[in-house]
C-alpha cells in the first residue's frame, strides 16, 4: 500500500477554515453576493451541515473550497479558506489539482450523472487511483476492491468490472463513496448525496457516510436541503438563507431550540411523522375506485439483441377513495405508485382492470367519451416546469380546459382570474409565462388548473416533492384547504412518508406493483403489519427527532 | 419570517426584447442581418432603381463595369444590364427562397409531426417514404421534376419545396419524439385536448425555434439549387435570375468574367447572408445550448 497519507498532521487542527468568504455573483443577479460572510470550521472526525432552501447558496460553497465556481462569472470576492492550514485561495491551478480528489474530494448529488456512463466502475476508480496513488496496476486494483468491499458493495469484484447502469441507485452512491475515499481525504464534500435516493437507501447511505468517516477521522461538509437528514448525520449546524448566515451550532442546538425566526419556521415546515388523529370511519360514498388494476411493460429489444424481459409495474390493485377524502399511495421508486395515477387517469391503458368513477367504468369507454370525463377527474404533476407549456401565458393554461369542453372563452379567462387568487397569486400573474414564476408558485398555477374544470377527483403526482421544505409547506396547507372546502378528493401519490402522515385519511404502501398494507395513516405509524412498511417507517431520516412546535413563536 | 412564495418577481421584458438582445451579440449574425435587409431591398426597389424590361436591351453588348454610367455594371453578350439583373434577380431569388422553404418546412411538419406524435406504424410507413425519398439525391430528383412538369418558375419552385422537406420533417419527427412525452402534454391531454391540438397547438410551438433555424439553411440551398438548373438552362427563361445571369456569362466567360463574377458574388452574399442570420437565430432561439 503506498497511498500518501498526510495522517501526521497536527489533529488538532481545522480541516477545514472558512473566514468571511464572499462569492460574487455576475451583474444583473438577484442578489450581488451569492454567499456573503461565512464563517466555517470544520474539525477532523466532525461533519458540519450546510442547510438551506435553493439558492441559499450552499453548493457554491462547495465550489469555493474546490477551486470549481464557474469563474469569471461567479468568483470569490473575499475572504479566506484554509484547508489543514493551507490558504487554498492562492494556490494554483496545478497545485489544487493535486488536492482535488487525493485530499479533498466531492461526493456528488446524482451518482449517475456522476459516473461516465461508457466506463466500467473499476476504470473509475482506478482513474483517480492513477493520478494520486503510486503503485502498479495489481495494486491499484487491490485498493480498489478494498474500497468497494468497504462501502459494503454485496459482490465487489463483480461490481469492479461492471458498468454503472448495470448496478442500482444505491450502489452507485456507494461506488461514488469509494472513490472519493479510496485516498483517505482530510475533507470530503458531499453535495446532496442522498436527496437522489429512496429513504431505505438514503438511511443506508448515511450511516455509511458516517461510518467510514469514522474510520478515517476525516472532515465532512454535508450540504442538504432536509432536516431530517441533518438530525440524522449532523454534529453541526450551518443555517444559510439568501447567501447569509441566519443560524450557526451544535446540531442538537439549532435543531431543538432554533433562535432565529427564519430557522424556526424552516423547522415548522418539516411535516411531523405523528399523523393526526383518525377520524372516524368514512360513511362517504365511493367517488374512485379501482380493481385489479394490472400494467406491465414491455420492453421491447432491439433488432439483435431479442425480447428483453418484461416489467410488472402494477400487479392487481383495487382500492377505494371516498368522496372529500384523501387516499395516499406510498412506495419507493418502481413501487408503481405513478403508474397508478396515470392508469387511474388513463394516460397509460391499464392491461385490465377497472377504474370507475361515480359509477362509469373510465378504462371501458371510447376515446370520444373519455375526452368528456377528464373533466371530473384532474391532476396535479409533480414537475411544475414540465407540466406547464412553456409557450402558454398562465390565463390561458387555466383557462384551457374549460375552453376545451364547452365554456366560452371570454368567461373561462375570467374565471382563471379567480382561480388565480384562490390558490393565493396576484391576479397579475394572469398575463405571464411560466418561468417566471418560482417552483411554488408553478405549482400554485397547476393545481388552479386543475380546479378550473370542477373536478370530482384530484390525482395528485408527487405534487410537492420538487419543492423547497417551506414552500412544501404552504403548497400543503393550500391543497388541503382546497380539498375542505370544494369537497374534492385526493389520491395522492408521494414517497414522502412525513408528508402522507400528515395529509392523508387513509394510505395505501405499495412494494413492486402490490399493497402491502393499508389503512389510516395513525394505525400504520403506531403499529405496522407488513415488514416492508416497518423498514420504510423505520429508514425515515430524522424519526427520533420531533420538530419542536413553534407556537409560542413571538416573531 | 419566510417570505411567502406568492410573491411575485418584477415582470420580465417581454420575449422580443429579449430575443433581440440576444441575437445582437453575434456580431457575425448582424451583418447577416444587414446584407439580408440590402438583399430584400434590391428586391423591392428593382422597378425604381432600374425601371423597364431587365430583359430588354440597354447598351452596346459586353461594355466592361464602371464604363458607362448608363450601365454601372456593364452589359452582357445581347447587351442587358447586368445591374438591373442584379436588381430583378433578387426577386426571384428571394421568391424562390422563400416559397420554396415554405413548402418544404410544411411538408416537413406534417409528415414529421404526425411520424413522432403517433409512432408505432405510421411512424414506420411516413419514414418509409422519407428514406425512399432520401436516399436519390437531391438534384438529380429536381431535374427529374423539371423535366417532367416543365420549367416555368412557379413549378421550380414547387420542385425544390418538393426535394427538400426529408430534412426537416426528421428534424420535426426528433422533436415530437421528445416532446410528446413531457409533462405538459400529458396535462394537456387530461385535460380532454384532442390529438390534432395537441400537435399543432401544444407541441408543435415549442418544437419550432430549432425549425425556424434549419429554415435559413434550406432557404440557402433552394437559392443554390435555382441557381444550378439555371446555369444548366433549365430556369425559368422569362426572368432575369441570377443563376440564368451566370449560365449565359458562362459563354462570356473568358472575355467577359463579369458577366458570371457579379451575379455569382450576389448569389455568395445572399446564401451567406442566411447562414448568419441561421446563426443567430439559434443564439437567441436556444440560448440554452450556448453559455452566456
Amino acid at each position: 500500500m503506498t497511498v500518501e497519507t498526510p495522517m501526521t498532521q497536527d489533529a488538532k487542527q481545522p480541516v477545514l477554515e472558512i473566514r468571511n468568504l464572499r462569492i460574487a455573483l455576475p451583474k444583473g443577479a438577484d442578489r450581488p453576493y451569492a454567499l456573503d460572510g461565512l464563517d466555517l470550521t470544520l474539525n477532523p472526525g466532525e461533519i458540519v451541515c450546510m442547510v438551506g432552501e435553493s439558492g441559499s447558496g450552499k453548493s457554491l460553497t462547495a465550489g469555493a473550497v474546490m477551486r470549481l465556481l464557474p469563474e469569471p462569472h461567479v468568483r470569490v470576492a473575499g475572504g479566506d479558506i484554509r484547508f489543514m492550514g493551507e490558504d487554498i485561495l492562492s494556490k494554483s491551478e496545478g497545485e489544487m489539482r493535486d488536492l482535488r480528489g487525493n485530499r479533498i474530494s466531492m461526493i456528488f448529488q446524482e451518482p449517475m450523472t456522476a459516473l461516465n456512463p461508457q466506463k466500467t466502475v473499476g476504470w473509475q476508480i482506478d482513474e483517480v487511483l492513477k493520478l494520486h496513488m503510486q503503485g502498479s496496476r495489481a495494486e491499484r486494483r487491490a485498493h480498489a476492491l478494498e474500497m468497494l468491499n468497504r462501502v459494503h458493495i454485496p459482490d465487489p469484484a463483480s461490481a469492479y468490472n461492471a458498468y454503472p447502469h448495470q448496478i442500482s441507485g444505491g450502489q452507485r452512491q456507494r461506488v461514488m463513496i469509494a472513490m472519493a475515499l479510496s485516498l483517505s481525504p482530510r475533507l470530503v464534500i458531499a453535495d446532496e448525496p442522498t436527496t437522489a435516493l429512496d429513504v431505505t437507501t438514503q438511511l443506508q447511505i448515511l450511516k455509511l457516510i458516517r461510518e467510514l468517516q469514522e474510520q478515517e477521522d476525516a472532515g465532512i461538509l454535508f450540504i442538504t436541503h432536509d432536516f431530517g437528514v441533518v438530525a440524522e448525520i449532523a454534529d453541526q449546524v450551518i443555517v444559510l438563507r439568501q447567501g447569509e448566515v441566519v443560524e450557526q451550532g451544535p446540531a442538537a442546538q439549532v435543531l431543538n431550540a432554533p433562535q432565529h425566526p427564519y430557522t424556526k419556521a424552516l423547522i415548522a415546515s418539516v411535516p411531523d411523522l405523528t399523523p393526526p388523529t383518525a377520524k372516524p370511519v368514512s360513511e362517504k360514498p365511493v367517488v374512485l375506485s379501482g380493481t385489479h388494476l394490472k400494467k406491465t411493460f414491455a420492453a421491447r429489444g432491439g433488432l439483435l439483441t431479442g425480447k428483453r424481459k418484461a416489467v410488472v409495474a402494477v400487479k392487481d390493485l383495487s382500492f377505494e377513495l371516498h368522496q372529500g377524502e384523501t387516499l395516499g399511495v406510498v412506495g419507493e421508486s418502481g413501487s408503481g405508485k405513478t403508474t397508478v395515477s396515470r392508469l387511474v387517469t388513463r394516460l397509460l391503458e391499464a392491461d385490465g382492470g377497472e377504474v370507475r368513477l361515480a359509477g362509469q367504468d373510465l378504462l371501458a369507454l371510447a376515446p370520444r367519451d373519455m375526452r368528456r370525463m377528464r373533466k371530473d377527474i384532474q391532476m396535479v404533476f409533480q414537475d411544475p416546469m414540465a407540466s406547464l407549456n412553456p409557450r402558454k401565458r398562465v390565463v390561458d393554461l387555466i383557462a384551457q380546459g374549460p375552453i376545451v369542453h364547452g365554456e366560452d372563452p371570454a368567461k373561462a379567462r375570467e374565471r382563471a382570474r379567480e382561480l388565480l387568487q384562490l390558490v393565493e397569486l396576484s391576479p397579475a400573474a394572469a398575463n405571464r409565462f411560466p418561468h417566471e414564476f418560482s417552483g411554488g408558485q408553478r405549482q400554485r398555477i397547476g393545481i388552479a388548473r386543475a380546479l378550473a374544470m370542477e373536478p370530482k377527483v384530484i390525482v395528485a403526482d408527487e405534487p410537492v416533492s420538487a419543492l423547497d421544505v417551506s414552500v412544501q409547506a404552504q403548497v400543503l396547507k393550500l391543497l388541503a384547504d382546497l380539498r375542505d372546502r370544494m369537497h374534492l378528493s385526493l389520491l395522492f401519490v408521494t414517497h414522502d412518508l412525513r408528508v402522507a402522515a400528515q395529509l392523508c385519511d387513509s394510505i395505501i404502501v405499495m412494494q413492486k406493483g402490490e399493497i402491502v398494507e393499508r389503512g389510516p395513516p395513525s394505525a400504520i405509524f403506531a403499529d405496522p403489519q407488513h415488514s416492508y412498511t416497518r423498514t420504510l417507517l423505520s429508514s425515515i431520516p430524522g424519526r427520533h427527532w420531533t420538530p419542536p412546535v413553534s407556537g409560542t413563536d413571538a416573531a | 419570517m419566510t417570505t411567502l412564495d406568492t410573491d411575485l418577481r418584477p415582470p420580465e421584458p417581454s420575449r422580443l426584447i429579449v430575443f433581440w438582445h440576444r441575437y445582437r451579440r453575434n456580431r457575425a449574425a448582424l451583418l447577416g442581418l444587414v446584407l439580408f435587409a440590402i438583399v430584400v431591398l434590391m428586391a423591392l426597389t428593382a422597378g425604381i432603381v432600374a425601371p423597364g424590361d431587365p430583359l430588354g436591351r440597354a447598351g452596346a453588348p459586353l461594355t466592361a463595369p464602371f464604363t458607362n454610367p448608363e450601365t454601372p455594371l456593364g452589359t452582357d453578350q445581347l447587351g442587358r444590364d447586368i445591374f438591373a439583373g442584379l436588381f430583378y434577380g433578387a426577386r426571384i431569388s428571394l421568391l424562390i427562397g422563400v416559397v420554396a422553404t415554405l413548402i418544404s418546412i410544411a411538408i416537413g411538419i406534417v409528415i414529421g409531426a404526425l411520424s413522432g406524435y403517433f409512432g408505432g406504424w405510421v411512424d414506420d410507413v411516413l419514414m418509409r417514404i422519407t428514406e425512399a425519398f432520401q436516399t436519390i439525391p437531391n438534384f438529380v430528383l429536381l431535374l427529374t421534376l423539371v423535366a417532367i412538369l416543365g420549367s416555368k418558375i412557379e413549378w421550380i419552385t414547387l420542385a425544390i419545396g418538393i426535394v427538400s422537406w426529408t430534412a426537416p420533417a426528421r428534424m420535426v419527427r426528433a422533436e415530437f419524439m421528445s416532446l410528446r412525452h413531457r409533462e405538459f402534454v400529458d396535462a394537456a391531454r387530461n385535460l380532454g385536448v384532442s390529438n390534432a391540438s395537441l400537435i399543432f397547438r401544444e407541441i408543435l410551438p415549442n418544437a419550432l425555434p430549432p425549425i425556424i433555424v434549419y429554415a435559413s439553411v434550406i432557404m440557402a440551398l433552394s437559392i443554390l439549387l435555382e441557381s444550378a438548373l439555371a446555369f444548366l438552362g433549365l430556369g425559368d427563361p422569362n426572368y432575369a435570375s441570377w443563376g440564368n445571369m451566370i449560365g449565359q456569362g458562362r459563354a462570356v466567360l473568358r472575355t467577359a468574367w463579369y458577366c458570371a463574377a457579379i451575379p455569382g458574388i450576389a448569389i455568395v452574399l445572399t446564401v451567406l447572408s442566411f447562414s448568419l442570420l441561421g446563426e443567430g437565430l439559434n443564439d437567441a432561439l436556444n440560448p440554452r445550448q450556448k453559455k452566456t
